[in-house]
């Protein structure tokens, strides 16, 4: 599983994603600028620059026509893929801290931070696909919660639910179409610090800094899986076509100072999805991993290091593979 | 009586992965079919090339 190593950046890596087709990989980073690259040869596409502060979130709407970014210039922006151009910039009071598309490419999810007297606050904004088109400058909903920071957010199937994730280590649920709250539970011990969903969104992957991941039931948030690391966690991912999981983060630098340790932990970590265990390591970045995608057919992921590289990684034979005995068993 | 007590451990191990094994696959027939049948046969864009990985053609 040789990576192709993408020097595109200056600064920490903050997210990566993949399009529906899998064929091209954007990025962010604390940089001011986003990367997009094909997926299968690391070739850099383009580069899309006018933030004017780092970056925090990126997607690609499902036509691949549109990507939508989310930066600490208090702004986010909509790109025309093709020619790299700014097609929209909406206006925030604080930092954006996550884009995301609903299934349907047709309302677009952000979340600001919470700061200087403003609250941290979930917007979505009705979009149309199409490059020309005037987007609408007012949400179409918006909501806060005050005593508890948001830090990531996504769309449930059917875009019944808006799932949020938040810096005490609890999870939300809320109606997306009225903003109201349905449920809130205690998940983690700390900071939420990425929320994935399964490719149907049936099923999300939470990681945090208590150095757990948890798979929750979209419908009831019931705690389904828990995947225990030996390192703070930034990000986590579900692979399609295998029952993984693949999670990352490491060490803080000052706390591997502090601590006199040598390793910081810095591997992509593969588990089994359904039996908990990790199964694997794959070394590589040279500080904490900030974010993991997986090629939406399964056939690889990236990774975004603190260090500023991006590593695209290609599956190998053993990887599809490898099964347990019960799996080999009980085939499906 | 070592290798009696691992043999043991391992007959656990793997019934309890069987279990897991089972309960998974059964709440994901539940699910799948509950959200075919909330999406009444429409597939949302983001979703369509799930299926086979590659392009849907219609």
């Amino acid at each position: 599983m040789r990576p192709i190593l993408l020097k595109g950046h200056e600064r920490p890596l903050t997210q990566l994603k993949y399009n529906r087709e899998g064929d091209l990989l954007f990025s962010t980073a604390r940089d001011k600028i986003v990367n997009v690259y094909y997926s299968h040869n690391g070739e850099r596409l383009g580069t899309y620059t006018g933030h004017q502060g780092a970056l925090w979130s990126v997607d690609v709407d499902p036509t691949s026509t549109i990507v939508a970014t989310g930066a600490a210039d208090n702004t986010i922006k909509l790109w025309e893929i093709r020619s790299g151009r700014c097609i929209h910039t909406w206006n925030f009071p604080t930092a954006v801290k996550v884009v995301q598309f609903n299934e349907d490419g047709n309302m677009l999810l952000a979340i600001t931070e919470q700061r200087m007297g403003y609250q941290g606050t979930v917007y979505v904004f009705p979009i149309t696909i199409d490059v020309e088109a005037k987007q609408a400058e007012e949400p179409i909903i918006k909501f806060s919660s005050p005593e508890n920071k948001f830090t990531k957010a996504g769309w449930s199937y059917l875009n019944k639910w808006i799932i949020t994730g938040h810096l005490d280590g609890s999870v939300s649920k809320y109606d997306a179409k009225t903003g109201e709250l349905v449920q809130k539970i205690s998940v983690h011990e700390k900071e939420v610090t990425d929320l994935q969903f399964a490719p149907d969104m049936s099923y999300f992957i939470t990681t945090s800094k208590d150095k757990t991941a948890k798979i929750l039931d979209t419908k009831n948030l019931k705690v389904m899986k828990t995947f225990v690391a030996d390192a703070p966690l930034n990000t986590g991912a579900i692979t399609p076509t295998k029952d993984y999981v693949i999670l990352g983060g490491g060490q803080d630098a000052k706390d591997v100072t502090t601590t006199g340790s040598r390793q910081g932990k810095f591997e992509a970590r593969f588990y089994h999805k359904i039996f908990e265990d990790e199964i694997g390591r794959l070394k590589g970045h040279f500080g904490p991993l900030n974010t993991i995608a997986v090629h939406p057919a399964g056939t690889g992921f990236a990774s975004g290091g603190e260090d500023g590289y991006v590593r695209v990684h290609h599956f190998d034979k053993s990887y599809f593979d490898f099964l347990y005995d019960v799996e080999r068993m009980r085939p499906e | 009586e070592d290798i009696a007590e691992e043999s043991q451990a391992s007959k656990e191990l793997i019934a309890q992965r069987l279990r897991l094994l089972e309960e998974w696959r059964a709440w994901r027939k539940a699910v799948e079919a509950e959200l075919a049948e909330a999406r009444d046969g429409v597939i949302p864009l983001a979703l369509q090339s799930e299926e086979d990985g590659s392009e849907v053609i219609e």
